[in-house]
């Protein structure tokens, strides 16, 4: 049986007591994908987080107390929390698009910074085999790769 | 007061009612402090131009139609200034043993007989030749524990291993040790001044708090320490050094038991000689998990006991003695001069991994030493790799490290990328892991910013009373005096 | 023989590489039979031990969800 629970907007949390679970319906306009992958994350030590979507943009989390029983006090705290946890997710998401250069710029100068210039040795054990290597432009592709090496014009029989 | 804010005079800010006055800062750092009329001229774009105001408002950088861009790069490349230095402080954790048992140990600390916790020599030197490793030309070496004393042929052979690779790296190279002094003696400390280590230790104020939460079988972990203190400072003014530059330096653990007795901390750290007193709040860390429920407090009365203190703390400095608060120091060095003191707690991004690595006994390298401690609690988020078999490059670069940079960075943080206090603040992301299940964690609920935030609450409105001789007190703590007899001779 | 016990992965939700993966963790507890549909990725469980089912749905759930997040989503 599921009851709804005080506090939390009406249909879109639930208490199912019996199964010491809470479900809560997310709106994909209000709080984005990525965002409710990265709540959904912060909270697989603490409890069962399962997700399913019931209908287009609308994500149902399922989450489920790790001990069989849980009193309602108790799922109402973790559904709380998650709300807290996928709100400051659903922000950090916007915030990450609108700052993405500030951040990877100091990240960057930071690591740089730290890890200094590499040593011969670095390089030498270096592991280029690996590394996915996208290049649009064309720009790693030789010139005849790239526009095609222009083959001697046949000489034209009967020319002078 | 009802305010029509009209956008397009201003320069980019964020604001804070602090008292009466309600405090600005922009991208860069500067503020000011505006009364509610100002700040609603300012707001609603009727700053008047041939008025103080505008004068202020203009020579701040918060005028869209003078604000000056060369001058804000400026200022925000002297506050980063930190970003390309590279680890300079390398924390080697030399043993687990330790001879006390504290209510709230921090370094999950190990008995007497547990040997196997002591770090090798071998473990030492690899660990110094990644401390060569990085770029930084400054670099400390600190001797944590448990209780470094407990192995000390290992620090000794650490510090000399270190001096005599330093021949090649010549870097400003400065040793600390944090240790309780009960395992002092004299030809340790002859050693240990001959050799120019910083003495650190733990008073956790007055005797019988001291006694009741730092256990020793002798029931007087305070007299050792003091006595040894007493010690220290003697030998330092013997080989003529300056006692108000060369002192012992001492942490505090703040508790529950703590929070009433500020005058009394005060009094002791005053007593013992020391100019710094750092306020610290207890951490989740070590066993101060478990007795959390004796020892913790609410963040209210912790902001109580911190304005209590460094209120009496003004008090004494008007009276002529010299005691400064370690957190206030940081905070205003940022504030009043535009600087970083690269407190790597209190800097963004954080100076986990790229400010900072730790080395367990077993040669595991963490990101800090909370991480460290995390680990002997089970958690290895903050692991990053073995002396024995990880580059530098490989530590530094790890996907741990970047993910702290990222996660620390607070123009990447919610609530703070709108807070007034900004340009002066940082996050620890092993704090946030460890008490908010994520390196993000939320700041809102956060106990680190809820003391963060107090904090410069109060030194706000000590700028705003602007008292002239807090002012002066103020300025004091900002200045940095270098301490060259701890840099190791040039080789 | 002890029940079967079945979860629904939605496929717009997580990846098909992280519930097999998943499911291979798992399969010393458990047999496991897979299935696709056009909106799920189908895992029907019989465990090893009846009393342990709960909480290996619950394990097997949090594995694909992380796995699924550290991939990236679904995709």
């Amino acid at each position: 049986m599921t009851t709804s629970i005080e506090g939390a907007p009406a249909g879109l949390v639930v208490a199912d007591e019996q199964a010491a679970a809470v479900h809560f319906l997310v709106d994909e306009e209000l709080y984005p994908l990525p965002a409710i992958y990265g709540a959904a994350y912060v909270f697989i030590d603490r409890c069962y987080v399962f997700l399913d979507r019931p209908e287009p943009a609308r994500v149902r989390v399922v989450l489920t107390a790790k001990t069989d029983a849980a009193a309602p006090e108790a799922l109402r705290a973790l559904i709380g929390e998650f709300a807290n946890e996928l709100l400051s997710c659903a922000f950090r998401h916007q915030i990450a698009q609108d700052n993405r250069v500030l951040v990877e710029t100091a990240t960057m100068q930071a690591l740089a910074g730290a890890m200094g210039q590499p040593s011969l040795d670095d390089l030498a054990k270096f592991d280029f085999s690996d590394q996915g290597f996208d290049d649009p432009l064309g720009i790693a592709m030789s010139w005849e790769e790239k526009h095609g090496r222009k083959s001697p014009k046949p000489e034209s029989e009967g020319a002078p | 007061m009802q305010l029509r804010p009209r956008a397009g005079t201003q320069a980019y800010f964020r604001w804070r009612a602090v008292g009466d006055r309600v405090l600005v800062t922009n991208l860069e750092g500067n503020w000011l402090l505006l009364t509610a009329p100002e700040f609603a001229q300012f707001v609603e774009g009727h700053v008047p131009e041939d008025s103080d105001l505008h004068a202020r408002l203009k020579a701040g950088n918060f005028l869209r139609a003078h604000y000056d861009v060369r001058a804000a790069a400026e200022r925000i490349r002297a506050r980063k200034s930190f970003l390309a230095g590279g680890p300079n402080l390398h924390i080697l954790v030399v043993t687990l043993r330790c001879n006390e048992t504290c209510v709230y140990c921090h370094a999950s600390r190990a008995n007497m007989d547990q040997v196997h916790t002591d770090m090798t020599r071998e473990t030492a030197e690899r660990a110094i030749d990644l401390v060569f490793r990085s770029p930084s030309p400054f670099v400390t070496i600190e001797f944590q524990g448990g209780e470094p004393l407990v192995n000390f042929d290992v620090v000794k052979h650490a510090i000399e291993y270190a001096v005599d690779q330093n021949r090649a790296h010549g870097k400003r190279l400065q040793f600390t040790m944090v240790s309780n002094f009960a395992l002092l003696d004299d030809a340790k400390l002859e050693y240990l001044i001959a050799h120019r280590v910083q003495l650190c230790t733990s008073i956790d104020g007055p005797e019988k708090l001291h006694n009741a939460q730092r256990k020793l079988p002798t029931q007087d972990a305070h007299q050792r320490a003091v006595r040894w203190i007493k010690r220290v400072n003697e030998a330092y003014a013997a080989a003529g050094l300056d006692p108000t530059l060369y002192h012992v330096e001492a942490l505090l653990t703040t508790t529950r038991e703590t929070l009433p007795l500020w005058k009394e901390v005060v009094d002791t750290y005053v007593g013992l000689g020391c100019k710094a007193l750092f306020l610290r709040a207890i951490d989740p860390f070590g066993f101060a998990d478990r007795t959390r429920q004796r020892l913790e407090y609410p963040r209210g009365d912790y902001m109580q006991y911190y304005r209590r203190a460094v209120d009496y703390m003004i008090e004494l400095n008007k009276q002529g003695v010299q005691i400064l608060e370690r957190y206030a120091s940081i905070f205003l060095t940022k504030i009043l001069r535009g600087e970083d003191p690269n407190f790597l707690d209190l800097r963004s991004p954080s100076g986990a991994g790229i400010g900072a690595l730790a080395y367990n006994y077993d040669g595991q390298v963490f990101t800090c030493d909370e991480g460290r401690m995390l680990h002997e609690m089970g958690d290895d988020t903050f692991h990053l790799g073995d002396v024995r078999t990880s580059s530098f490059r490989e530590l530094v670069g790890h996907e741990t490290v970047r993910a702290m940079t990222i996660a620390s960075n607070l123009d990447g943080q919610p609530d703070c990328v709108h807070c007034t206090y900004q340009p002066y603040c940082g996050t620890i992301p092993s704090f946030n892991h460890k008490s908010q299940g994520s390196i993000f964690g939320r700041m809102r609920e956060s106990n680190v910013c809820a003391v963060h935030k107090g904090i410069q609450d109060y030194l706000f409105e000590k700028l705003a009373e602007a008292d002239a001789e807090t002012l002066a007190i103020f300025d004091r703590w900002t200045t940095v005096r270098s301490r060259d007899h701890f840099v190791q001779p040039a080789p | 023989m002890t029940d079967v016990h079945e979860l629904r992965f939605s496929r717009q939700l997580y990846s098909g590489e992280a519930v097999d993966q998943a499911v291979k963790a798992f399969a010393r507890f458990a047999a496991f039979d897979l299935e696709q549909t056009d909106d799920h990725w189908v895992v029907r469980m019989r465990p090893e031990n009846p009393d342990l089912a709960r909480r290996l749905r619950g394990e097997l759930g949090n594995h694909a969800l992380g796995l699924t997040v550290q991939r990236g989503g679904a995709k």
